[in-house]
């Protein structure tokens, strides 16, 4: 993602101009400044109805000569000219930085994270959307940094990338609406979903049984450390978070478990089509993991050596989400 | 770099927003703040009708309170019942639906009927458009101070109700009512510099887009007809019927004749106009004429009037004195009358040039024989006098001349209250009551005079005015109403007055000074001095002002300031140039002032960005997850001779950005020093790069 410039198509004046335009491509790196030059402004519906108000105060009082008709008119002009300046303030100077990217299953919610700081003034009703996503609406105060989450639902697997994020405002009175676009090369990872119902892990290489011991309950207790998106409910440590004492998740000592178990795809079924066996794939790791048991990994062009953290996990997890679906074929 | 994690709110897109109590109060209020103004034009019972559909809202809404989960609704075939009744009530009241005063009594109504089933905030939003076009309307009947005062109330309302529906429920500026009011005031205030450039640079239309009906009104001023009573009556009131400013010395009283309705025929009771008026031609303009510029107060009349004989022809909607007067808003008749073309239903300025004098040729030779008829029937025995005079004096000079003498001798009295006689009225009062006002005096002299030959006609009119030295200009006022005759002697009108004969103080002072302490003189016209009297000058020099600078700033006013900046040479597109210039320099000056004051709070980061860049060009660039004093420490393991350095430059910077707010004077300024010297200690960034290698 560092050389966002060679991935734009060599193209004319004309591609150059829409990329600044509309931001097509994932063009923005760590920190992006609002400034006059990203910053559009157009009225909004109610601007539009306040607009044809006017005009139609400004033909009566022209056509009557009514002076102080015009006054109003022009008075409540004002008022709107000056909610245009402050529409263009409430974006201007804003800094956004991309924080997070989710990681979910399929069928999930994939979260994204933006950080928004103030840029030295306090932002009202600011709206964050990208394609597919729900708006999300925070404000800011003055000297704050607040994070944003853009949810979107994740039907299928895959990395998904965030994509465009229109920012907009419709403050301070609702007349104009002021949007910038930002385009971070942030993207989530959508892991397949684990198979319900899944048969349980395979043998291991070395004979040992796979459902012997260590079935979740039986393995110890670790300790807590803080919630991230995309923990299993189960883990979350809901006691903590009833007595308020924020959010974290419990991990659990994997010391107890059985041997290590293979995962394979050649073990899989040839009947099962591949996003079946991903999905079996992803249940067992999880199986694994919950029976606090090493496993490694190998689908058809990538393997992974057997291990146990969980780092292992979620890189096992990423290579099943990215399997290219022609690739088992 | 902290992050503030804080609740987002999440907004669902698919039903359209519904309005909150909140909000719903805000409309409420807005409407009634627009209602008020208008409600004294509207029938009372569709002005009260409408506030009380206002107040059934605020009383579902206390219910709905009472009762969540169950909010009242009003079934939408109630609202239908209720527009049609209301638009039939309109029709009833008014006469007729489509129309200037009906349809704003029917979007007074609808207004209301719209909030009473207004549950989203597009239907908020559609409020607001119809209220702002309510806040128009009352300056139809009226564009005093006053009506100004009372549309700012409703203005800073319904800005606040915008800001109100701009906000969501749960954000946490959408509670006080105080801060919204105070938030819209702010910016109505940085608006202002528009609203004055379009007030000024906005061209004004030479005349109506559309047809101006004409609206019967309770509108005072002299009419085309002229009954016993009828001017009497309009002497008991004190409005305004105009204003003069003159350019030099001020006439006399006895010189201050403002020519108004001449009335030629004579039905045995009343005096009417002639039907139709064949143009005439204006008075030379010369020496001894006067020049000034007259505010009339709109009467729904097409007379304007002028002292004496006008010169000019009013041309209200004219460039000024070196453009040619458009020659089509007004003529004058051959009666030395001057008509608009349409009825004076707004206030009207213009400059006039009058002479001087009581006596113009006839417009045409031989025209004397339509100012001789007389009923056949009827007041006999001032048929009688009139014979008798013709008799005893022999020049028409002489008649004219022993009737005036007639006047003076017999004991005739000057009151605003005369008996009112059925039959044969002029007899009654030349030879029972002798006591008139001045309407009995000029219509019972010109009566006298047609007897006798003389070719003669009522002209009435404005005798006097009052002379405010607040603001250096004449109060003319319907009590000043005046009527008199003209006679047509050797081929010349001349004005003669007969009430001048019988009183005349009325002349020389003003109608109070003529009258006995009893009569009923208005208010305004009887006082003489005192604190009363000077506030009400003051008052009227305010108006007068108000009347000038804003409500008569038309096109000629707006041409004129053009003409005094220097910009009416511009074309039209220069023009609106130069107020896009204008606009954006408004808009620069406004964004540069908050500019200003981010620079003052952000030093530290403008610091903290420059170290940053230095240290990234130097081949360290800052991680995004990276803080101030991780950065620091990696920095320091790349340099160690620097560390120090960095060490107080991100120990400072995260206090000042991170750490508690400073409150004693002057400890952020030593922390942002602090930061600026270490800064200062870090070398060039080659020298950076070099020291690394």
């Amino acid at each position: 993602m560092a050389s966002v410039a060679a991935q734009l198509p060599a193209a004319g004046a004309w591609a150059r101009w829409r990329e600044r335009l509309f931001r097509l491509a994932p063009g923005d790196g760590d920190c992006v400044v609002l400034r006059h030059s990203r910053i559009y402004i157009l009225p909004s519906r109610r601007g539009w109805t306040m607009i044809g108000a006017l005009a139609i105060m400004l033909l009566t009082s022209l056509n009557y000569a009514l002076s102080l008709g015009l006054g109003v008119t022009f008075l409540l002009s004002g008022l709107v000219a000056a909610a245009l300046l402050h529409a263009f303030r409430n974006l201007s100077g804003l800094e956004i930085r991309p924080l997070a990217a989710g990681e979910t299953f399929a069928g999930g919610r994939l979260v994204y994270t933006l950080a928004v700081g103030s840029g030295g003034r306090t932002r009202d009703g600011l709206e964050f959307r990208a394609a597919g996503t729900a708006t999300a609406v925070i404000d800011v105060p003055d000297g704050d940094t607040a994070s944003v989450q853009i949810e979107r639902p994740a039907p299928s697997r895959g990395r998904v990338a965030l994509g465009r994020v229109t920012v907009s405002s419709t403050q301070p009175l609702g007349l104009w609406r002021a949007w910038s676009y930002v385009h971070f090369p942030l993207a989530g990872i959508v892991f397949p979903e684990p198979e319900p119902g899944a048969p349980p892990l395979p043998r291991g290489a070395h004979g040992q049984d796979a459902s012997a011991p260590g079935q979740g309950d039986e393995t110890e207790f670790a300790g807590l450390r803080e919630f991230q998106a995309g923990d299993p409910p189960q883990r979350i440590a809901w006691k903590a978070v009833a007595r308020g004492a924020g959010w974290y998740t419990k991990e659990f000592d994997g010391s107890g478990g059985g041997g290590p178990v293979a995962l394979e795809w050649a073990l899989l079924p040839r009947t099962l089509d591949v996003e079946t066996k991903l999905s079996r794939l992803a249940a067992w790791v999880l199986m694994a993991e919950h029976a606090a048991r090493p496993f490694s990994l190998a689908v058809p062009g990538a393997s992974l050596p057997a291990g146990q953290d969980r780092e292992h996990r979620r890189a096992a997890l990423t290579m099943l989400a990215t399997l290219p679906a022609g690739a088992a074929t | 770099m902290t992050t503030v994690a804080r609740g987002a709110r999440r907004r669902a897109t698919a039903a359209p927003p519904a309005l909150t109590a909140a909000q719903t109060r805000w409309i409420g209020a807005m409407i009634v703040c627009a209602q008020l103004p208008q409600a004294p034009h509207l029938p009372w019972w569709i002005a009260g009708f409408g506030i009380a559909l206002v107040g059934l809202r605020f009383v579902l809404l206390r219910r709905d309170r009472a009762r969540p989960g169950a909010p009242a609704r009003i079934p939408s075939w109630t609202l239908v019942l209720f527009a049609v009744a209301a638009a039939l009530a309109v029709r009833a009241s008014y006469g007729y639906l489509v129309g200037r005063d009906p349809s704003v009594a029917f979007l007074y109504i609808l207004i209301a009927i719209k909030f009473l089933e207004a549950r989203t905030v597009r239907d908020g939003s559609v409020l607001v458009a119809l209220v702002s076009f309510l806040l128009v309307t009352p300056f139809f009947h009226g564009q005093s101070p006053v009506a100004a005062l009372a549309a700012l109330p409703a203005l800073l309302v319904l800005g606040a109700t915008l800001d109100a529906l701009a906000r969501p429920a749960d954000s946490p500026f959408a509670a006080a009512p105080r801060a919204a009011i105070l938030r819209t005031a702010r910016l109505f205030v940085q608006g202002i510099p528009i609203a004055a450039l379009m007030f000024v640079l906005f061209p004004r239309i030479a005349g109506p887009l559309w047809g101006v009906p004409f609206e019967a009104g309770a509108t005072t001023g002299l009419s085309d007809s002229m009954a016993p009573g009828s001017i009497s009556e309009l002497s008991l009131s004190d409005a305004v019927a105009f204003r003069v400013d003159f350019d030099g010395a001020v006439p006399p009283p006895a010189q201050r004749y403002w020519r108004g309705p001449v009335l030629s025929r004579f039905d045995g009771r009343a005096w009417t106009m002639a039907p139709r008026t064949a143009p005439g031609t204006l008075a030379r303009f010369g020496a001894g004429g006067l020049a000034y510029t007259v505010t009339l107060e709109p009467h729904g009349k097409p007379w304007l009037f002028a002292l004496e004989l006008p010169a000019s022809l009013p041309d209200p909607s004219g460039g000024g004195e070196d453009e040619p007067p458009a020659r089509g808003y007004a003529f004058v008749s051959s009666d030395q009358q001057l008509l608009a073309r349409v009825p004076v239903t707004q206030v009207l300025r213009y400059r006039q040039l009058s002479m001087l004098r009581d006596a113009f040729p006839e417009a045409e030779r031989g025209e004397g024989a339509d100012f001789l008829r007389l009923p056949s029937r009827g007041n006999p025995r001032t048929m009688e006098l009139g014979r008798d005079l013709r008799a005893r004096g022999g020049s028409d000079a002489a008649v004219v001349a022993a009737a005036l003498a007639w006047f003076r001798a017999e004991p005739f009295f000057y009151t605003l209250m005369p008996p009112l006689a059925e039959r044969d009225p002029v007899d009654a009062f030349l030879f029972d009551t002798r006591r008139g006002f001045c309407e009995h005096f000029a219509g019972a002299f010109v009566v006298m005079m047609r007897a006798a030959g003389v070719p003669a006609r009522v002209v009435t009119g404005y005798q006097g005015g009052e002379w405010n030295p607040r603001g250096g200009y004449l109060i003319v006022r319907q009590s000043d109403a005046h009527a008199w005759a003209e006679v047509l002697v050797d081929g010349t009108w001349r004005r003669v007055d007969p009430t001048a004969t019988v009183a005349p103080s009325r002349i020389e002072m003003g109608l109070s000074y003529a009258m006995a302490d009893t009569e009923p003189v208005p208010l305004f016209a009887r006082l003489d001095s005192g604190w009363l009297k000077t506030s009400q000058l003051a008052l009227d020099a305010l108006n007068h002002a108000w009347r000038t600078h804003v409500v008569g700033f038309n096109r000629e006013r707006q041409r004129k300031l053009w003409r005094d900046v220097g910009i009416d040479r511009f074309a039209g597109w220069q023009l609106a140039a130069l107020a896009a210039a204008l606009g954006v320099a408004w808009a620069g000056i406004a964004l540069g002032l908050i500019g200003l004051r981010r620079a003052t709070l952000d030093r530290e980061r403008a610091l903290w960005s420059q170290a940053c860049t230095r240290l990234a060009q130097a081949g360290l660039p800052r991680q995004p997850h990276e803080g101030p004093i991780a950065y620091a420490a990696r920095a320091s393991r790349r340099w160690p001779q620097f560390a120090i350095a960095f060490s107080a430059i991100a120990e400072s910077y995260a206090t000042l950005r991170y750490g508690p707010p400073r409150t004693r004077p002057g400890e952020r300024d030593a922390l942002v020093a602090t930061l600026a010297r270490a800064i200062d200690v870090l070398p060039a960034a080659g020298d950076l790069r070099s020291a690394a290698s």
